[in-house]
């Protein structure tokens, strides 16, 4: 696939700020959240651990491991070595589609220890994910990979 | 369920406070504190350029001092004394008045002139007016460019070929659709300067091999392959290229192409071949140094070839497999936004191949005429002019034997045999370089191209002026 006729080198600086899509993000977050609590042998604690476990996940694979553009970017392989989240607005931190992608997780955390009534086991789990996805979207590691993990 | 939405009491709200330690509680906390913080922190950009105080802007601005569109230039420049050719550029031109035989323009098969072909170019005109009107996505295909592709990939027995509207920017823009940013490139450090712009333009790494030197090429791929085992990770995800001309524009060689093709193999390199001088030439019946060779077409995986040297039209052309070429549609920067080559010329080129197709004596002939010029060129040795280029190529290089140590007086000294040789009617000219931009200093030297059309008589015509010549300026 090929990027269209909107001027973008890379759509994927820029398509996170569109409008309308913190709702669809939060509406996305609740159906995820409803089929899962909708399943009989899931008790709601249960429920809330996973929804929380997917959407980290997803964070995880799209925003930290997968590098450069689904289609072919008009920018000489410059997105190639990048993660989308180190793509985002070309890179400018602190920006309001990264502070909503920042606090995404930090919430669905708080609302899931609340619904889990701080239990430790489901407590561990969350936070370990929590920190996962938290870590490499600070800005002191931008472009860094620790270890060399996911380096080329 | 209204349990499930809002806690009823307090002890719903905080969990079983027996189990749930403190820390819970703390590091949640934390962690409100720390988004609070994240979120009302101001954007900044990294790397961003740190900030001009008011006097460094001042300082700066006093002391710009702005220079002469042009400086002060010689009198004697060559710039200022350009050559005015009147006419059509064929067999024979008129430079400044004189009338000269052509060896410094590239019409190998004297296409320009044919009547033939003038004729089909002034049918499309009336057929399709004299513009396409637009790039080849956007409503600039004509039934001509479909044919023209359909031709050339059948002429060079490949699947598919795409043209583009100029000669320049075919292979500058085929080479960056391909190799991007952390891409490796090796190239023969004579390559002509599309292929310079193209590698620039592609952001890969860039090594030179020696001219025509296999052995340094291996070298490099070597060195490359050694590096690449240290760091097998990042070797997986760069691609590499061997960009290699069939004839060099700068030296009139031709490449080795079958042992360039087996390191390639080796060392599993994509090829990129620029048959611009050879297409049309060299080869039985013109298709280019893969018919020279006896090499089997595919084992390139792209070839590049110019419309406006053999062919005499304007534009160049791309062939290889469909999955190859088929690329170059949405990323060839030339070919996506550049207008689409005018159909008259389209035609042009059209009857041009068409011509080379039946006419196989024309290509005999031609290589008959470049073996002599070579002959008699090479003669010249005794009087201070040394010959390059393959016998078989149309474009040879004349360089001075003893030339003088200072390039400057190098390049005058070339310029005014150049200008004696047009005042006494053979036009041959000096090879143009953009010297602070080429990749490796060119030797300067004097650019004779062959035309099919040459006798045995001009040809030693010419050969007795460049004695002549040499006699007035070089005996010194």
């Amino acid at each position: 696939m090929h990027v269209g006729g909107h001027g973008d080198a890379n759509p994927n600086t820029t398509w996170l700020k569109s409008r309308g899509l913190w709702v669809s993000y939060v509406l996305g977050m609740l159906a995820l959240h409803l089929i899962l609590l909708s399943i009989p042998l899931l008790s709601i604690p249960v429920a809330w651990t996973v929804t929380n476990l997917i959407h980290n996940m997803c964070h995880l694979i799209f925003l930290h491991s997968l590098k450069g553009a689904p289609w072919i970017p008009q920018d000489q392989g410059d997105c190639r070595s990048l993660t989308h989240w180190e793509q985002i607005d070309n890179g400018t931190q602190f920006t309001k589609t990264r502070k909503f992608l920042f606090a995404a997780p930090i919430v669905l955390f708080l609302l899931t220890c609340f619904y889990t009534k701080n239990e430790t086991s489901h407590f561990i789990v969350n936070f370990i994910s929590l920190v996962i996805v938290i870590v490499p979207k600070l800005p002191q590691l931008h472009r860094v990979r620790i270890f060399g993990i996911n380096k080329y | 369920m209204g349990s499930y939405w809002i806690p009823t009491n307090f002890h719903d709200f905080l969990g079983d406070i027996k189990e749930a330690s403190l820390l819970h509680f703390v590091l949640e906390g934390f962690l409100v504190a720390w988004l609070l913080w994240f979120i009302f922190r101001k954007s900044y950009k990294p790397h961003h350029a740190p900030t001009m105080t008011k006097e460094d802007e001042e300082r700066i601005i006093s002391e710009w001092n702005p220079e002469p569109l042009v400086g002060p230039t010689p009198q004697d420049h060559p710039a200022l004394k350009p050559h005015v050719v009147t006419g059509k550029a064929g067999h024979y031109l008129d430079v400044d008045g004189h009338r000269c035989l052509n060896l410094a323009t590239h019409n190998y098969l004297s296409f320009v002139e044919r009547k033939s072909i003038e004729e089909r170019a002034v049918q499309s005109i009336r057929k399709y007016g004299v513009g396409s009107c637009g790039p080849r996505g956007f409503y600039g295909t004509v039934d001509v460019h479909l044919e023209l592709e359909e031709k050339l990939a059948k002429f060079m027995e490949m699947e598919e070929a795409c043209v583009y509207a100029y000669g320049f920017s075919t292979v500058a823009s085929a080479i960056p659709a391909y190799a991007k940013r952390g891409d490796v490139i090796f190239v023969d450090e004579e390559v002509n300067f599309a292929i310079q712009k193209g590698m620039d333009g592609s952001r890969s790494r860039i090594f030179y091999f020696k001219h025509n030197d296999v052995k340094d090429l291996e070298r490099l791929m070597v060195e490359y392959e050694a590096e690449a085992k240290k760091n097998p990770r990042k070797a997986k995800v760069t691609r590499r290229f061997l960009v290699i001309e069939g004839v060099y524009m700068n030296t009139g060689n031709m490449c080795p192409l079958p042992a360039l093709l087996e390191l390639a193999r080796r060392f599993k390199c994509r090829t990129i071949l620029d048959e611009s001088v050879s297409f049309g030439t060299v080869g039985e019946t013109g298709r280019g140094v893969t018919e020279h060779f006896g090499v089997n077409r595919d084992d390139v995986d792209l070839i590049v070839g110019s419309m406006e040297w053999a062919l005499g039209s304007i534009g160049g052309f791309c062939v290889g497999s469909s999955f190859i070429v088929e690329h170059q549609r949405l990323s060839g920067l030339g070919y996506c936004f550049s207008a689409s080559l005018p159909p008259l010329l389209t035609a042009a080129a059209m009857a041009s191949l068409e011509e080379i197709e039946q006419n196989p004596t024309l290509l005999t002939t031609l290589h008959e005429k470049c073996e002599l010029v070579h002959i008699s060129l090479a003669g010249l040795s005794e009087v201070g002019f040394s010959i390059t280029g393959h016998v078989e190529s149309p474009v040879k290089h004349l360089r001075l034997v003893n030339p003088p140590e200072d390039i400057g007086k190098h390049r005058s000294l070339l310029h005014e045999i150049s200008q004696y040789c047009i005042k006494n009617g053979v036009a041959i000219i000096p090879a143009a370089y953009l010297d602070h931009m080429e990749a490796c200093p060119r030797t300067p030297s004097l650019r004779i191209t062959v035309n099919v059309d040459l006798t045995t008589a001009e040809v030693e015509e010419a050969t007795k002026l460049l004695r002549q010549a040499a006699a007035t300026f070089l005996s010194s």
